[in-house]
């Protein structure tokens, strides 16, 4: 296999303690996570092969959810294991290099970037909080509504009683988001609002109205999750997921794309 | 946290005959259920604005009451639900309310 066969694939970048790298730490597709240091930075990296990691194959990849899954898995895992000992800024899923030598450009030319990435994260933890609505029993669809005319007005205003309580339902959905976004982020250093999923990704029938991520101090942790507890009621459900690696707040301003393409 | 892209109920069309006939039914039921729903919609305001008479309205409403119903029941010999003639337009969510 020439060099050209192969780019490196980046997890993670972290300060350079001189520690090892953990060692059998299995990254992506069964490869093995290395260290790559330059200028005070060390990025977390494995070897991976073009035929599955380059452009073309992996926009084919990105269709099979199974490969997908399996691969954020293993993503997730490096990433994990290297922010339970030290600060750290993960990089987004499938970020390919074309070799170690970009890695390095990298680590030079965002220097600042990471240095301030790092800062804004340490000792502290990202917790992702969804709250869901059940909205279909604020509608009051089937309610008879009192009114003259024969059944096709009477339907009509079934409609309309249909339709209003339905904007209803979400305008005060919407409300609650921001107070409970608003509640969060109080206790929180940064909060992040994601798109909130669709039932099919949440896997749960409920409207999802807040899909938050916040980066909390480690000694508030109890707080934040006691905050969460108190937000729960009111026909509200709020699920609390975490500790995770700050992936919501360790992203570089402009994107990372323009090492990846050139040269 | 990673998100995943997934989709799994994607409207295909495929190339084998059965599958394109029923594709293409529930292609036009989704639109006729749009265009319905639509109507609908615009009957309500204009009922709402008080620009239709008691008549109209009765006439309206009794109209769309048996769209409705006729909806229903061409889905139903189609074997689809609703929510199948709810394409998923991706980002943009739904084509239907959902409920």
């Amino acid at each position: 296999m020439t060099v050209n066969d192969t780019g490196t694939y980046l997890y993670a970048v972290s300060h350079d303690t001189g520690s090892p790298c953990p060692e059998d730490l299995t990254g992506v597709a069964g490869t093995n996570v290395r260290t790559v240091a330059y200028a005070g930075l060390v990025a977390y990296v494995s070897t991976v092969p073009l035929e599955r990691f380059g452009a073309e194959p992996l926009r084919q990849s990105m269709e099979d959810l199974d490969w997908l899954g399996e691969t954020a898995r293993a993503h997730h895992h490096v990433v994990e294991e290297v922010a339970a000992s030290r600060p750290t800024a993960p990089v987004r899923l499938v970020t390919v290099y074309r070799g170690d030598d970009q890695i390095r450009d990298l680590l030079s030319q965002r220097h600042d970037d990471f240095t301030e990435a790092l800062a804004r994260v340490t000792g502290r933890q990202e917790w992702g909080v969804k709250a869901y609505v059940d909205l279909t029993t604020a509608t009051p669809a089937d309610q008879e509504v009192a009114g003259t005319g024969g059944p096709g007005a009477a339907y009509l205003r079934r409609r309309q009683m249909s339709l209003r309580g339905r904007e209803e339902a979400w305008r005060q959905a919407a409300a609650q988001a921001e107070e409970i976004h608003d509640a969060l982020s109080s206790v929180a250093c940064a909060s992040r609002r994601h798109r909130a999923q669709d039932p099919e990704l949440s896997g749960r029938k409920e409207l999802m109205i807040l899909n938050g991520a916040y980066l909390v101090e480690r000694d508030r942790r109890e707080e934040f999750a006691h905050m969460v507890d108190k937000l729960r009621g009111r026909g509200v459900d709020v699920e609390l997921t975490g500790p995770w690696a700050p992936y919501s707040f360790t992203e570089l301003a402009d994107g990372q794309a323009e090492i990846h393409d050139d040269g | 946290m990673t998100e995943r892209p997934a989709r799994t109920s994607r409207l295909r069309i495929e190339t084998d005959a059965e599958a394109m006939e029923r594709d293409l039914s529930r292609l036009v039921l989704t639109l006729i259920e749009l265009v319905r729903q639509l109507v609908e919609r615009q009957c309500v305001r204009r009922m709402e604005q008080g620009d239709l008479s008691d008549e109209q309205i009765e006439v309206l409403g009794l109209t769309l009451m048996r769209l409705e119903d006729a909806m229903a029941e061409v889905c139903d010999r189609f074997g689809l639900s609703p929510a199948d003639l709810n394409l998923d337009l991706g980002p943009l969510g739904t084509l239907l309310p959902q409920d």
